[in-house]
């Protein structure tokens, strides 16, 4: 404020003046009817909200987030019970998960022995031979492996292919 | 030692009819153990009637009562075998089993009965098999007479597994 008094005075009344005169416009405004008025999508364009953005201090914001409290309000049950697992399971890269991780040590260690690696030897040349043969007998037979059952009802659903994927017969062999 | 070929056991195959050289592979497994067993107790009863008696005894002498004694033993190796947990020592070995048609255990009737046709299937010039390469359900005579069916018992998936999980040490993965 100014040091003189007179001064002093007039320089109050002007502000107290300038205060009420901007409370009265203020109050007189419909801001909605403004707001109306102007073109908010063209007024948002000019945003640029990169800028925006990167002025935000996001380590603060997270900071300031209580993540119990937000954990805690989740219904986790009901978001399981949403989760197919089936299907989970079926995508799941288990010759990869094996491969890839300590699961494999664990299996080698628990299970390899030489009379199981003899006996998973001899199986699965019998396996692939007796395939071979299917495979030949259907293909003079002129039968579609796929229409054949895989085996009794009670031990495998009906919708299993009778050979492995990517072993399909010939398209000339036909029903 | 040759590894599993991966292609062969690639899906779990438990439950499935069985294929003719498993099963084939398996009763000469089983012939060469029934046949192995009955050799070892002639023996031994050979050795434990020296012993006692002081003198030789041999069933050469008595063809007949060696074929009674044969045949009583391969019943009762097939059957009781059966009968139990619906496989043979062959067909452990192999990975396979005898089940109802429905795929149900077997029943102790019908592993005597299959054991008692079985020889048919042989006598008829092996006629009897043809079924188990032809058929679609891998039947032959001995299975469609006691109402039974031969699956594969073995989890060539966990082969698989186990293949995969030898085939390269297993490294800590790194974050």
């Amino acid at each position: 404020m100014s040091p003189n008094p007179i001064t002093g005075r007039f320089e109050s009344m002007a502000q107290a003046v300038a205060e009420r005169v901007v409370a009265l416009v203020v109050a007189s405004l419909d801001v909605d009817a403004l707001v109306q008025r102007g073109d908010v999508d063209k007024l948002v364009q000019r945003v640029d909200v990169d800028k925006l953005v990167q002025r935000v201090d996001v380590d603060a914001l997270v900071e300031r987030v209580d993540v119990d409290k937000l954990v805690q309000r989740v219904d986790v049950d009901a978001l399981v019970e949403r989760v197919d697992v089936q299907r989970l399971v079926g995508e799941l890269d288990m010759d990869a998960l094996v491969e890839q991780t300590e699961l494999g040590a664990i299996i080698a260690k628990s299970t390899t022995g030489v009379a199981t690696e003899v006996l998973d030897v001899v199986r699965a040349q019998g396996v692939g031979l007796d395939d071979f043969f299917a495979r030949w007998t259907n293909r003079v037979l002129r039968r579609d492996p796929s229409a054949l059952p895989v085996g009794p009802g009670a031990l495998v659903p009906s919708t299993t292919p009778a050979l492995p994927p990517g072993r399909r017969p010939s398209p000339e062999v036909r029903r | 030692m040759e590894p599993v070929p991966p292609a062969a056991v690639a899906e779990g195959r438990q439950g499935h009819y069985a294929g003719a050289v498993s099963r084939l592979v398996a009763f000469g497994a089983d012939v060469g153990i029934s046949w192995g067993l009955y050799l070892l107790g002639l023996a031994g009863l050979s050795f434990a009637v020296s012993l006692a008696t002081g003198r030789t005894f041999s069933l050469d002498k008595y063809q007949l009562v060696a074929l009674g004694v044969l045949v009583a033993w391969e019943f009762t190796y097939f059957a009781y075998q059966w009968s139990l947990g619906g496989k043979t020592l062959g067909m452990a070995i192999l990975g396979i089993q005898v089940v109802d048609a429905d795929g149900s255990p077997v029943t102790t009737r019908q592993a005597v009965v299959r054991t008692v046709v079985f020889p048919l299937s042989v006598v008829a010039v092996g006629l009897g098999f043809v079924g188990i390469l032809v058929q679609r359900e891998r039947r032959g005579w001995h299975d469609r007479l006691s109402g039974t069916a031969v699956v594969y018992s073995w989890d060539a998936r966990a082969a698989r597994l186990r293949w995969l999980a030898k085939q390269e040490p297993v490294a800590p993965r790194s974050r």
